[in-house]
């Protein structure tokens, strides 16, 4: 029984692995911690999905898991804490930085997302994947009111940090 | 094109080139050790509740007994233990009730409400633990202040209010170090939890 449970969920997983890579991709600045990260989302994944019940998309479930596990319930390895960051180091745009080729834009673009705090990074996310407010609303836990003004407010941040 | 919708353009487009794992690999991680922020305070919240009882077990209850009873504060201590064990009963059945609702698919708002009113458990439990030592060492001290024993042994001519003040500052300053211990060991764990909860609830219009 539980091994049958085990090859269903490797197989979904496998299927939505992209999923906690994205997570991942945001919430870490190298390999190591994007590794550790992975590892961790579905550790805990594997431990929810007993209670997994189809009422929702496997995705859906997927983000929520994944979002609370990157925001509250990893703790980072002492393996970990000592690897430099590779984009952020004196995170700075200088004018003379600035190209406006789209390759050069978006670099800076993801540049910029690694300064938010996690919950300005979860929204970004829930907005990368095209998700509603209504959505966002659901999958945080918050009002849509509340979701809509920390969009706003997140996506300003970001404008403020690509134009200063 | 607004920067935003570009790397959202982007985003959608080439889905990073991840590693793809194998379903052997993803099996072989989901058995690893986990070490979720939950586990620690578990574990971390249970050793507050068993350390001060195994210290009890190993200082030996024998001579606190007859301490007590050379008081004569045997119904004191009756009362005491009886109030202090109904709480404690009281007191692990909420975490264990809070420590179940504590669920990874819950959404993080909820999530994180959830682990800091377990917390909050604890905390009260170990405020109760803080202030039964406070009441019972100072009852304790009125006592052994009146008996004969020590009203011989001490100058005739001593300040009672000094020795008073002198015996309260040492107890609390015992209080005060299990308290600072208590904040730094939870200081590490929660602080992070804790401001990104205030973020996420925070409902101030200001944009």
């Amino acid at each position: 029984m539980r091994k049958e449970l085990e090859q269903k969920f490797v197989s979904d997983l496998e299927e939505n692995q992209n999923i906690v890579h994205k997570i991942c991709r945001l919430y870490t600045n190298n390999q190591d911690a994007h590794n550790d990260l992975f590892q961790e989302i579905s550790i805990q994944l594997w431990r929810a999905y007993p209670k997994f019940r189809g009422d929702s998309k496997f995705s859906t479930w997927m983000y929520r898991v994944a979002l609370n596990t990157a925001i509250t319930l990893y703790r980072k390895s002492k393996r970990v804490i000592k690897t430099q960051d590779f984009e952020s180091v004196s995170f700075k745009i200088e004018a003379t930085d600035y190209d406006d080729t789209e390759e050069e834009q978006l670099k800076l673009l993801y540049k910029a997302v690694h300064h938010l705090s996690d919950i300005e990074k979860a929204l970004v996310f829930l907005y990368l994947e095209d998700k509603n407010y209504k959505e966002i609303a659901l999958t945080m836990g918050i009002t849509e009111v509340n979701a809509r003004v920390k969009m706003n407010r997140v996506k300003n941040k970001l404008r403020k940090i690509l134009n200063p | 094109m607004d920067q935003l919708e570009l790397l959202k353009k982007d985003w959608q487009k080439k889905d990073h080139s991840f590693p793809k794992l194998s379903k052997n690999e993803l099996s072989t991680i989901i058995h690893k050790r986990s070490s979720s922020i939950v586990k620690w305070i578990f574990i971390i919240s249970v050793l507050e509740f068993v350390i001060p009882h195994l210290i009890i077990l190993f200082t030996g209850d024998g001579d606190s007994s007859k301490i007590y009873d050379d008081l004569g504060l045997n119904s004191f201590k009756l009362a005491s233990f009886a109030v202090y064990y109904i709480v404690i009963v009281v007191f692990i059945y909420l975490f264990y009730k809070n420590y179940k609702s504590i669920s990874a698919q819950s959404n993080p708002k909820t999530l994180m409400h959830n682990i800091i009113k377990t917390r909050k458990i604890v905390k009260y439990y170990i405020w109760f633990n803080l202030s039964m030592f406070f009441i019972i060492s100072v009852v304790i001290l009125y006592k052994v202040f009146n008996t004969t024993l020590f009203i011989d042994k001490i100058p005739e001519d001593a300040n009672m209010l000094i020795v008073w003040l002198v015996s309260l500052i040492a107890i609390t300053t015992i209080v005060v170090i299990f308290w600072l211990f208590y904040k730094l060991i939870y200081g590490i764990l929660l602080n992070k939890l804790k401001s990104n909860y205030e973020e996420l609830v925070n409902h101030a219009v200001d944009c």
